[in-house]
């Protein structure tokens, strides 16, 4: 046995912290912000992993990747997100947009997306979810009707993220209407430029400038837009998702901030309560947990084999650790002065986990549905 | 990164779960139960037939390997025999066995063998201890006698972290057990016309339950790999793990007893042997208030290894152990 990623994955962890030490600031939460700077300086990040071939290290080289294990991709997606994500909305494209594209896309959508994607230049967002079907995906209503060699869609969307920043979107949307709600579904790849498209910002607790409805009216597509087959797209979905599950290292964060929490607080941290100091403890072991049964995601991976269950069993798990760690540091920050400096710092760090722990067991669907899938795995084995 | 035990070790467990279930599977914890003193005999012509106590998980990670499968081959059957605490025998002691001992009255699942035993505390002070003998039934006690300990020596340092982890790998075996049980319970059992399975608040249970059961196998891998690599925080590592796998057998009990109904409760069915089975191992050497404040003082400001610690602290000194005689 081996727990150890290997001097190629550490050298590749410590460029990636060289780099955010000298171009993320330090008190940097993320993109979405009331501060444009803060995204301007996601985008330019983008690009200075691209220069570097770090945005899609594990992407094939003929798509600007260098063919990089699974395990560096694991490594870029922790050091990303523990740093609050400093790709913006483009992890995006590196982590399932680009895969898909390349799986089902014809050459000249390859040859169209994957190069600005692996420059990071495009943001694209996610237009799935609508009003009355949410976890229940498939009986999603937005329709895409034949009009000459064309289509025309229309419909609305909801919660999609980064709607108002993005330039394109990966569709969902009925193209006819079958026996089962899972069938007739077809996948768009869908200029937000395009005449028709309403995006409307909704305001949130999570932060600003994140979720949106998107309506479209009668917005025109050419079949060149269609990824895979018509009427393919639930299968598609499901591939989409599943890269999606082990997408986001949300461990990576917690781990972060419950090992700096002893530092921040300096001679404060002796002073809490004995329980907290339990408490914390009891945390840095369920990050190292969720840590672990991410990387028998990966493990799999790196051999080409998938297991659902274990997918769904890790974001249960992380999701888990998100919301518990995110209460134990907001404690923790409760009994500490930290008004400046790297105090301030960790408590605005603290409060913005806490925030959007809240949505874990939501975004990128509900846990139950992880449940679900996890059940029928169970048994199935059985 | 190799996260998963070698084949040949997964190999020697599937043979060790296959012989001891030849010679009687979940009947040798019965019968052991029955004749509480004749509990060594029953299984010891399988356990040399396996080689089980030529195997030194001290002397490499191949061996270390193959007495975590062993270990969670006898959870499996609810093994009613400390193989975990055999397997840890201290070569430089003229001893059958090794146990770890918490702050209170030393004690150790090894009544009625009449074995040699070293005990080792947390901070690794061992001595040669003698079981008493075993009072009242079994089914009460789990085979807990309390330790006659002689003086306590230091260099039982490199004896902490194995001592920990073996016998969390008999409690991991006894989870995959009750897990195993509790699905084909819920598939055959039906009420409301359909099979409990079918019922969604059941669903979440197992789920909730299967979690907390991976969750325990990923670390228990991760410490016993600690171990093989030398590491100086193995005894960190196992502490993490052994507070996870009582709070994982915790709630798989739990989940397992509810969705098997009364049922789960009688000797008839095999979760109740496997509950029983499990209950020293989670109390003993430390339970789960014990476990937690073990590793909160180790961990001090420091946390564990990781992506990001453990922080650059010194190591709080566990204070100066004074176990009781008994
Ligand atoms: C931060 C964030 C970002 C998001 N980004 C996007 C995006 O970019 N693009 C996009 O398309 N969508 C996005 N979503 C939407 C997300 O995918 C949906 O919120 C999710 O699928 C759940 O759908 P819903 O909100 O309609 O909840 P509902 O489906 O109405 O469910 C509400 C709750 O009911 C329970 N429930 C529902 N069905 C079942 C069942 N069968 N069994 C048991 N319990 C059940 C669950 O607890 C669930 O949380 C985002 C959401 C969030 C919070």
């Amino acid at each position: 046995m081996d727990f150890e990623m290997g001097v190629e994955v550490e050298a590749l962890r410590r460029e990636l912290r060289d780099l955010v030490a000298h171009h993320v600031p330090s008190d940097y939460l993320g993109a979405f912000t009331d501060d444009p700077a803060d995204l301007e300086m996601a985008q330019g990040f983008c690009r200075l992993l691209a220069d570097r071939g770090l945005l899609c290290p594990a992407w094939p080289g003929e798509w600007g990747g260098r063919d990089a294990s699974p395990w560096e991709q694991a490594a870029v997606r922790e050091e990303m997100w523990a740093h609050h994500e400093p790709r913006g909305a483009q992890y995006m494209g590196v982590n399932w947009v680009g895969p898909t594209i390349m799986r089902h896309g014809t050459r000249e959508q390859q040859g169209l997306h994957l190069p600005p994607i692996a420059r990071g230049e495009v943001i694209w967002c996610q237009g799935f979810s609508e009003p009355n079907a949410g976890s229940d995906l498939a009986s999603l209503q937005t329709m895409a009707r034949r009009d000459g060699d064309g289509w025309r869609v229309s419909g609305q969307k909801i919660w999609t993220s980064y709607a108002t920043m993005a330039q394109w979107c990966f569709l969902l949307a009925r193209t006819s209407r079958e026996e089962r709600k899972q069938q007739g579904l077809t996948i768009f790849l869908l200029p937000m430029a395009a005449a028709g498209i309403d995006v409307r910002p909704i305001a949130t607790m999570i932060g600003p400038h994140h979720l949106n409805e998107v309506f479209f009216d009668g917005v025109w597509v050419t079949d060149a837009d269609v990824l895979g087959a018509v009427g393919d797209g639930w299968r598609v979905v499901q591939e989409v998702l599943s890269f999606e599950r082990v997408g986001i290292a949300r461990y990576a964060r917690c781990e972060r901030l419950l090992i700096w929490a002893p530092a921040a607080l300096g001679a404060e941290w002796d002073d809490l309560p004995e329980d907290l100091h339990g408490r914390w403890a009891r945390m840095v072991m369920h990050a190292r947990r969720a840590r672990l049964l991410a990387y028998r995601v990966v493990d799999l991976q790196s051999r080409g084999q998938v297991r659902p269950g274990d997918a769904a069993a890790y974001r249960i798990a992380v999701t888990r650790l998100d919301q518990e760690s995110a209460q134990v540091l907001m404690d923790i920050i409760g009994f500490a002065a930290l008004g400046e400096g790297e105090g301030l710092r960790f408590r605005r760090a603290v409060e913005d986990h806490w925030r959007y722990s809240i949505s874990a067991t939501v975004a990128s669907g509900s846990i139950e549905m992880q449940r679900i899938l996890l059940a029928r795995a169970l048994m199935a084995a059985s | 990164m190799n996260i998963e035990l070698s084949d040949e070790a997964e190999e020697y467990g599937r043979q060790a779960r296959r012989a001891l279930g030849s010679a009687g599977g979940d009947r040798l914890a019965q019968q052991a139960e029955a004749d509480p003193h004749a509990r060594g005999a029953l299984v010891d012509p399988v356990f040399e037939a396996l080689g089980a106590w030529e195997l030194d998980p001290r002397a490499g990670s191949e061996e270390l390997e193959a007495g975590a499968a062993l270990c969670r081959s006898a959870g499996w059957w609810a093994l009613a025999y400390p193989v975990a605490e055999r397997l840890c025998r201290p070569r430089d002691l003229d001893v059958d066995g090794l146990v770890v001992i918490g702050p209170g009255p030393p004690a150790a699942p090894v009544g009625g063998l009449r074995m040699a035993w070293a005990a080792v505390s947390l901070d690794g002070w061992r001595a040669v201890c003698a079981a008493s003998p075993l009072r009242g039934p079994v089914r009460k006690s789990g085979y807990v006698v309390g330790l006659e300990v002689g003086s306590f020596e230091r260099g039982g340092q490199g004896d902490v972290a194995l001592g920990l982890v073996l016998p969390c790998w008999t409690l991991l075996g006894m989870l995959d057990r009750a897990m195993s049980l509790t699905r084909a319970h819920i598939a055959a059992r039906e009420q409301f016309g359909q099979p409990l399975a079918a019922f969604q608040g059941v669903q979440f249970q197992l789920t909730d339950a299967e979690v907390e059961r991976l969750g325990f196998e990923a670390l228990a891998t991760h410490a016993l790999w600690s171990i093989e690599a030398g590491r100086a925080d193995a005894v960190d590592d196992a502490l993490a793990l052994r507070l996870a796998a009582i709070e994982a057998a915790d709630t798989v009990f739990r989940v397992c007893h509810q969705l098997h109904g009364a049922i789960g409760f009688c000797d008839e069915t095999t979760l109740s042997w496997v509950s029983r089975a499990s209950v020293p191992l989670r109390r003993l050497p430390l339970n789960l208030a014990g476990t937690g404040a073990a590793l909160t003082r180790r961990l001090g400001r420091r946390g564990l290894s990781g992506l990001f610690g453990p922080n650059d602290e010194p190591s709080p000194t566990l204070p100066a152990l004074r176990p009781e005689r008994r």
